[in-house]
This record gives structure tokens, C-alpha cells and sequence, in this order.
């Protein structure tokens, strides 16, 4: 009998590792290091970072940007005010936790990006390796706006099952932004992984 | 039947959206029978300073004083146009005057929604005591309970005081803000009659009485029909004309500097 995962070859497809040893988690650290310690890997990370939030950002008031930012007539100090406005710590539009942890995401968005533009420029980057990283950007983008609305947004998703937004996540919105910060981490660690054995910045990556 | 079709649609649209591009506010849930009050970060109060704004509310907790009387959109106004926002806003909640401000602001709130009450404290009440004096702007606020369940008899009670003095529907908007997390469906009646007692001239009983016959009912479908037309997906959502025009759209609890900066005051 020939199950549709066999008539595909999907059960020939290693599972992607996990990092599930101390070890694993030192290999993605020293290969993050060494990667944004080459100044251009840095720049990469940074400006990723700063596009990975103001996605995050703009992407739940695309009206006021395309209105003011983008359009309209306002000088461009003003502008940019506007713009500056929507980031978390500068506007209004979000608290400290909620705001941290998308900064948070976005800083491992970057290193995730640079990790990942160093990968490809070197090796071949595999499909786990890079859908790793959309998975992440996809997810932290969900986690900005349920991370800023609570658990409201929740119940209103979750109402459509019949459940409780409360009783399932406690956090009001913030588990999108953990999971994000989840699928950015393996993202990463898988990136790393693939790295294994080649050098960084003249470093061995392999501990 | 016809509010709750309006609602679910609200709530629908909003789910719908939420995935793709999230929301600053908040979204409605009304329909789940999620009946508590929630924050954006896991905390009582939304971000770290409301916290301290209103640890322990209480039925007399006294809302800032409002520096410009209450009023009414003139009926006939059309100094907004015909944009959506401004469907049916002849006689909404205002302060300032629609018609000779520069700017205008119509906000679609929920008095449980926890973004909105961060709008409150740090952009609304600037907006009334700096630019509605100066007659810089205009506030409209339109009421909509598409969040927790608490929210609808406490839109409805708005309702009710607003049909009764315009002034007295700021204060108990400003009251649910404050008091928020301590309110909730088994208590917020008691809540309201209790503080409309103490701090108004009111007759309590009536605004309650109000509440539990419906009589707010095609009020309250005013707002929300305004806001399904004119693609509200949570709350706080703020329309922003200038001069009479539409100039633009923010959800969230945006900045103070942000409205004045998009009205260009």
C-alpha cells in the first residue's frame, strides 16, 4: 500500500535538526557572532531590523502612511514625525512589553537576514533554511498587531471556534510575538546548522 | 437583529484583517463571550503608565475637568462632507465646533477596549485641552461595543446620558476609561448608576432603565453602521479632516503628535 507521503518521497525528508542541546544553542550564538562581526553582515542586520519593525509598524495604518508619509503635502519634517510616530517607544500606539518584544523580533530578524544573505552568498540556502526565516518575518508581523491590540483580537479569532481568548492565551497577543521569536530562533539555528564546518569571518563556525 | 448582523460583521472583518496586516487596537470579540477586560501586554492597564493611572479604580474616581462644554454636531453640518466616518454624525457627541475648527477628529471607540483608553489619557485629553480651546479642533466621538461585552450596556448607558446632557456623556466616556479594568457585565450597571449618582444630576435610574428597555438601540446602530462603512477594524480608529476634507486614517492608539502632525496644526 502507498501512502501519499511515500508516493511523494516525503518520508525520505530528514526532519530539520532542533536545538535541543546546550551545544546547539552555542553554534547559533558564536555563528550570529561572527556573522554581524564583518561590518557589512552588520549594516545588513541593521538596516533588516529597521525594515523587519517598520513593516511591523506600518503595515496596521498603510492609509496614514500612503495619506501623509507617502502622499499629501505635509513638509517632510513633518513627515517623518508622522512616520516616527508609529514605533514603538517614540509613539503611543504601543506599551513597553508589547513595544520591546517587537524590537526584540526585529533585532533577531536582522541577525536572521544577515545570516541568511551570508549563507547564500557561500553556500546554497536550503528551502528549510529560508522559509525558516518568512516563517519568522510572517509571524512577528501577526505578533505586531495581536501584541498591540491584546487579547481582544484574540477573542475575536478565537470566538469563531467557540473559544475563550483569555483561557487559552493569558497573554493577550504577546504568544504571536514569542512564536515569531520561535521561528525566527530556528530559522536561525538552522541557518548555523548549514553552516556548520565552513568559517565566518575567518573563524571556524564548529565549536 | 439587525445590530448584532452589523456587529458580526465588524467583528468578522476585523478577524479577517488581523492576519495580514495586525491592528494597533482593538478588535471585536463581542460575539466570543469574552467578558473580561484584556491590556496589550499582559498587564491590568495596557502600557506601564496606565497602570498607575488606574490601579485601583472606583465608582468616584473624578475624570479631569473638560475644559469646553459638550455638544452636539450641528444638524445639517456637512462641513465633513460625505465621508463615510461622517455618516449620520448630525447630532454625535463633539467638542469644539465641526464646522469653524481646522481640524477634526471623529474617533470610533469602545469604552472596553484597552487601546482606546490609552488614547484617552495620552492623546484625546490633550486634544480637548489644548487644541478644542483654542478652536485649533474638533473631537466627535462615536461609540461603538465591539469588544468586550461590557461594553454594549456601557455604550448604551453613554447613549442614554448623551440623550440627556451632552456635557455628562464626557465624563462617564471618561469614567469606563479609567475604571475599565475593574468593570465588567455583572458590575458595570451598578457602576455606572452608582457613579451617575454621585457625580452628576442625573436621574440614575433613568439612564438605567434606558439601558435595559433598548431605547439607545438606533443610536447605537448610527456608529456602528458609520463604521462598517467606512472600514473601521478596531478601535481606536481615528478620521482626520482638515479644512472640511478627509486627509486621512490611523488605527490605534496613536500619538498626539501624530494627529497633529497628519492635521498639520
Amino acid at each position: 500500500m502507498t501512502t501519499s507521503s511515500s508516493r511523494f518521497g516525503l518520508d525520505r525528508l530528514p526532519l530539520p535538526p532542533l536545538p535541543t542541546r546546550v551545544a546547539d544553542w552555542r553554534l547559533l550564538a558564536r555563528t550570529a557572532r561572527l556573522v554581524v562581526s564583518v561590518p557589512a553582515y552588520a549594516a545588513v542586520a541593521l538596516v533588516a531590523a529597521v525594515v523587519g519593525l517598520t513593516l511591523f509598524v506600518g503595515s496596521q495604518n498603510l492609509a496614514l502612511v500612503g495619506d501623509v508619509v507617502v502622499g499629501g503635502s505635509l513638509p517632510l519634517s513633518t513627515r517623518l514625525t508622522v512616520l516616527a510616530e508609529l514605533y514603538p517607544f517614540v509613539g503611543t500606539s504601543y506599551g513597553p512589553v508589547t513595544g520591546g518584544a517587537l524590537v526584540v523580533v526585529s533585532a533577531m530578524i536582522g541577525v536572521n537576514v544577515a545570516m541568511a544573505v551570508y549563507h547564500l552568498r557561500e553556500h546554497e540556502l536550503t528551502a528549510v533554511e529560508g522559509g525558516g526565516s518568512l516563517a519568522g518575518v510572517l509571524l512577528g508581523t501577526l505578533g505586531a498587531g495581536c501584541a498591540a491590540c491584546g487579547s481582544a483580537v484574540l477573542a475575536g479569532l478565537l470566538s469563531l471556534v467557540g473559544a475563550s481568548g483569555t483561557l487559552l492565551l493569558p497573554f493577550d497577543g504577546l504568544e504571536f510575538t514569542a512564536l515569531a521569536a520561535v521561528a525566527v530562533l530556528l530559522s536561525s539555528y538552522w541557518l548555523a546548522d548549514g553552516m556548520r564546518g565552513g568559517e565566518v569571518a575567518g573563524c571556524p563556525v564548529d565549536l | 437583529m439587525e445590530r448584532l448582523t452589523r456587529r458580526d460583521a465588524l467583528a468578522t472583518g476585523a478577524v479577517s484583517l488581523a492576519g495580514l496586516a495586525g491592528l494597533a487596537g482593538c478588535t471585536g470579540g463581542a460575539s466570543g463571550g469574552n467578558d473580561g477586560s484584556g491590556s496589550d501586554d499582559g498587564s491590568t492597564g495596557g502600557d506601564g503608565s496606565m497602570d498607575a493611572d488606574s490601579a485601583t479604580p472606583t465608582a468616584t474616581s473624578t475624570p479631569t475637568q473638560t475644559p469646553v462644554p459638550g455638544g452636539r454636531v450641528a444638524v445639517g453640518a456637512d462641513a465633513l462632507g460625505d465621508h463615510e466616518a461622517a455618516q449620520g454624525i448630525e447630532g454625535q457627541p463633539v467638542l469644539g465646533d465641526v464646522a469653524a475648527a481646522r481640524g477634526v477628529v471623529v474617533v470610533f471607540e469602545d469604552p472596553s477596549c484597552p487601546r482606546c483608553a490609552t488614547f484617552e489619557r495620552r492623546t484625546a485629553r490633550r486634544i480637548r485641552d489644548e487644541l478644542v480651546p483654542a478652536g485649533d479642533a474638533a473631537l466627535v466621538s462615536r461609540t461603538v461595543p465591539i469588544v468586550y461585552q461590557w461594553g454594549e450596556p456601557a455604550v448604551a448607558a453613554l447613549e442614554a446620558v448623551f440623550a440627556r446632557d451632552a456635557t455628562a456623556f464626557w465624563s462617564l466616556l471618561e469614567f469606563y476609561f479609567t475604571a475599565q479594568s475593574g468593570l465588567s457585565s455583572e458590575n458595570v450597571l451598578d457602576r455606572t448608576e452608582s457613579y451617575l449618582a454621585e457625580e452628576t444630576d442625573l436621574d440614575a435610574a433613568g439612564v438605567l432603565a434606558d439601558v435595559e428597555s433598548g431605547a439607545s438601540a438606533d443610536a447605537i446602530d448610527v456608529d456602528l453602521a458609520a463604521a462598517d462603512a467606512a472600514g473601521v477594524r478596531g478601535t481606536p480608529t481615528v478620521f482626520l479632516f482638515r479644512d472640511g476634507e478627509y486627509r486621512t486614517k490611523a488605527s490605534g492608539s496613536v500619538s498626539y503628535e501624530l494627529v497633529t502632525g497628519a492635521l498639520g496644526l
